[in-house]
């Protein structure tokens, strides 16, 4: 008989969701009796199809014995949980039946979560807080989110554990609400929002990252204040745990198989694919400014920057900026006073060398070789460009003057090979000698260590790009290894003048000033190299090259290169790298990344082990710690939301999505 | 697939940056030359098979940087090698001068039966001239190794170098399978053929053929 009047119960609505072990602790209007007791909080959705949280005692509900244990089930709208009423309470059934508290969603205005998340408070009411539950078992958090799944909600600024509720509504209207508040599609709102949820089924990564690229400029440019940026952040955290919650059966899958998988072979995520942005525009490098002209939002600038580089026509005035040249900070008036010293400061050098008459120069051999090294190399840089192509072209002397003044800035350095092909396309963009040679010593800083006298530098970033591929792409380290290639030699044009003869005049502008914001972590240069190796590992491999079709190979890739393609497949390289479980400290310390086991020092670099896969002792510690909401990429600034085994990453304003 | 040639011979450009290496590169395997080449940075080579009485003989021919800082990495690329180019320019005493250094880099990172040529490169431009052709000659006598110059800009004597290492080389490859076919006339050391070597027929096209 019990069993029917169940029945009865549940016919008239869903559980969409249940918790068990929830205590009541007040509610207004309730006997004191009531408190205490513990139940089970679900969301409900009614016959009508509104929905509720209700709170159901205990003592209503026996919930069978093979359940008990679980902290929590998700009810589908079919399978439902059995249930059986124990014969005691039957007379009382009406009496419990009214100890039940609905909470109907379109009333809900505000929720919290206190006390350790282990407390959750609904208000329909502002100023009052009508029903206060406690969590027994667990806490709060997966109620949370799935309760965020019926429901548009806003952080409030005061607090970070209080959700506004924005407007309780079906999914599809919140999504779309939400986009369009957003106004990022021009299209109808309903199928983007439609076409995004399910190819989040299929293409998780893509469709996230395409969708929050779009997001980047509104995070920017939107007309909020410093306060509001912070609620689109929000609000896009939240449409990203909604829409990924969709994802949750193909990731519980995923995620019991994970930690097996890491101890026999390690592998990295799938690699996400994430569109380049466009290029900072005068509009918004204008609008980056305060009054005086300094650079108030330096970091979003960087991130900008990073996805989509520079619009060519303020490329003279944001390089300055990015080569140190000048400070972010600098007003207007500031800049102008430090310009004028950094040109006096420029040309008192050029005087020092150029006053060097001919007989001193006889007696000066160590100046003279320099001095004939530069020109030899000024007389073959870039001289097919039409900036610097014909005799007597008058920037081939600019590009001297600079470079033997560079000698004198930095007489231990001095001139090597490379730097004039790092010099002429500064010049060829600034025009300005004074500005050019600024811009130089600013990159020069940068990669000072490309020229170590003992090529050191050099080598050590060879050691790290062969850790990182072996990492990345271990089947193509493991082939170059035996083919005596696992020093990475053939990189090393590369690495030394960073790309320049690989990609045209155009390209290399673009790299380079992704390059130059040092996001998204250190040695982004090291995992371009990685991109560009990965995209060439089956020709490697399936042709079985060896040492010098490798080097030639990579040697003819010179002006075949995407710029856009190899900067794109490098970020999502990163982001396969910094979401392994398996992720070694040695890898995070060439990221520039805090390693788990603080006392590995950076200057102890193991040798590169090129017969046996990383260590995966540190991946169990970061595994641990993984699912504890923490760590990775400390020195930025990201929210990491950890759910369903799905880890999301929320850098500060700009945004994008890791899988673990 | 079928090999195109019967042998191969690794060969090696070095000497100062600026002395035109690349250049002479350029002009022996796409018989060309322009004036702005840009430097070389770390290692290339590039292939051109000459036909060398009846054989066909395969060059593959590194070009290395020239500057001394980037010598810990070229250096890496000696290994092999059997003849090396030392090229100078005339119009630069420096470089000449620094033959001498290169000479003994050969000796502290290439095999030691490595063929040698000292080319004198941009004879070209007499009127910048720094260094004569005597003294050249006189440097190659001292070092016991071949000269002369060239100019790739007149395409003047780059084949003749290049023929003439190579016909050193091998010569002195047939002299040594000589000596290994025959243990009782040659010196100890010389690679003796091994049971696999056995299987092919012993002349020297069977050894470099292997490389």
């Amino acid at each position: 008989m019990s069993t029917s009047s169940g029945d009865e119960l549940h016919d008239q609505y869903k559980d969409l969701f249940t918790q068990d072990g929830v205590l009541l602790k007040t509610s207004v209007g309730r006997p004191v009796s009531d408190f205490n007791s513990i139940g089970m909080l679900c969301i409900v959705q009614n016959a009508d199809g509104t929905k509720c949280i209700e709170w159901r005692p205990n003592d209503l509900i026996t919930i069978d014995s093979d359940t008990q244990d679980q902290e929590w089930a998700v009810v589908n709208t079919v399978g439902r949980r059995q249930r059986t009423l124990s014969g005691n309470i039957t007379s009382d059934y009406a009496n419990l039946r009214a100890r039940i508290i609905k909470i109907p969603l379109d009333d809900l205005k505000t929720f919290r979560i206190t006390r350790n998340n282990q407390q959750m408070q609904f208000s329909t009411k502002p100023g009052v807080w009508q029903n206060t539950f406690y969590f027994q078992h667990g806490n709060a958090e997966i109620f949370v989110a799935y309760l965020k799944n019926h429901l548009k909600t806003a952080k409030t600024r005061h607090d970070r554990n209080t959700y506004m509720v924005v407007e309780p509504n079906d999914e599809s209207q919140v999504l779309n609400k939400s986009f369009a508040e957003l106004d990022i599609f021009t299209e109808n709102t309903t199928d983007v929002v439609w076409n995004l949820v399910s190819n989040f089924k299929q293409r998780p990564y893509e469709t996230t990252l395409e969708a929050f690229s779009k997001l980047t400029d509104i995070v920017y440019y939107g007309n909020e204040d410093v306060n509001g940026k912070r609620d689109v952040s929000e609000e896009v955290a939240d449409l990203l745990t909604k829409s990924m919650s969709a994802l949750e059966d193909t990731t519980s899958v995923t995620r019991s198989d994970e930690y097996e998988v890491i101890s026999v072979k390690p592998t990295l995520p799938p690699r996400p694919c994430i569109p380049r942005g466009s290029p900072l525009s005068t509009e918004k490098w204008d609008a980056l400014q305060d009054a005086d002209g300094r650079i108030v939002e330096v970091e979003g600038v960087k991130q900008l920057i990073f996805r989509g580089g520079v619009a060519h026509s303020i490329r003279s005035t944001v390089w300055k900026y990015l080569l140190d040249y000048f400070p972010w900070k600098m007003t207007h008036a500031e800049l102008k006073t430090l310009q004028k010293r950094k040109t006096e400061e420029y040309f008192s050098m050029k005087l020092q060398w150029r006053s060097v008459t001919e007989g001193q120069e006889n007696r000066f051999s160590e100046y003279r070789d320099r001095k004939s090294l530069v020109e030899k190399d000024v007389n073959r840089t870039d001289r097919t460009h039409p900036f610097f192509a014909g005799d007597n072209n008058p920037h081939l002397a600019v590009l001297q003057d600079i470079l033997m003044t560079y000698v004198m800035y930095n007489f231990d350095l001095g001139y090597v090979q490379g730097m004039s092909d790092i010099l002429a396309p500064l010049l060829l963009l600034l025009g300005n000698e004074v500005d050019s040679f600024w811009c130089f010593v600013g990159f020069m800083e940068k990669i000072a260590s490309n020229f170590d006298m003992d090529q050191a530098g050099m080598k050590h970033q060879l050691l790290q790009l062969q850790q990182l591929l072996m990492f990345a792409s271990p089947e193509l380290a493991q082939h170059l290894s035996q083919k005596d290639s696992g020093n990475m030699y053939f990189c090393f044009r590369w690495l030394l003048v960073w790309f320049k003869r690989e990609f045209s005049h155009i390209d290399i502008m673009r790299l380079w000033e992704v390059l130059w914001t040092g996001l998204p972590c250190a040695n982004f240069h090291l995992l371009i190299c990685v991109a560009i190796l990965d995209a060439e590992k089956e020709v490697i491999i399936s042709r079985d090259y060896g040492f010098t079709e490798i080097l030639k190979h990579v040697n003819d890739l010179s002006m075949t290169l995407d710029v856009d393609r190899v900067l794109s497949s490098a970020e999502g390289i990163y982001h396969q790298i910094v979401s392994a479980p398996h992720l070694t400290d040695q890898i995070r310390i060439v990221l520039g990344i805090e390693p788990l086991n603080l006392s590995m020092s950076t200057n102890s670099d193991p040798e590169p082990s090129t017969s046996t896969l990383p260590s995966t002792k540190p991946s169990q510690v970061e595994l641990k710690e993984g699912n504890g909401n923490t760590i990775f990429g400390q020195e930025m600034d990201e929210d990491v939301v950890v759910y369903n085994g799905l880890r999301i990453t929320i850098v500060t304003k700009t945004v994008w999505a890791l899988l673990a | 697939m079928a090999k195109t040639y019967d042998c191969l011979f690794k060969l090696l450009l070095i000497g100062d940056s600026g002395v035109g290496k690349t250049s002479i590169l350029f002009r022996f395997s796409e018989d060309a030359f322009n004036i702005s080449f840009i430097s070389t940075i770390g290692i290339d080579f590039k292939i051109r098979t000459i036909d060398l009485d009846g054989k066909k003989v395969k060059l593959q021919i590194w070009d290395t940087a020239g500057q001394e800082r980037f010598r810990t990495i070229t250096t890496a690329y000696y290994r092999g090698s059997m003849g090396i180019m030392l090229v100078y320019d005339v119009t630069n005493e420096k470089s000449f001068e620094n033959i001498k250094n290169w000479i003994r880099n050969i000796e502290e990172n290439a095999s030691a039966d490595v063929e040698k040529m000292i080319l004198g490169n941009k004879c070209d431009l007499d009127s910048q001239r720094q260094v004569s052709k005597e003294r050249g000659e006189q440097l190659a006598i001292e070092y016991q190794i071949k000269f002369v110059e060239t100019s790739a800009k007149d395409s003047l004597n780059v084949e003749y170098a290049f023929y003439t290492l190579a016909r050193d080389i091998k010569a002195k490859m047939e002299k040594k399978q000589k000596e290994a076919s025959n243990p009782s006339g040659g010196r100890s050391g010389v690679h003796k053929p091994t049971l696999n070597d056995a299987r092919k027929p012993v002349t020297w096209l069977s050894r470099c053929s292997v490389l």
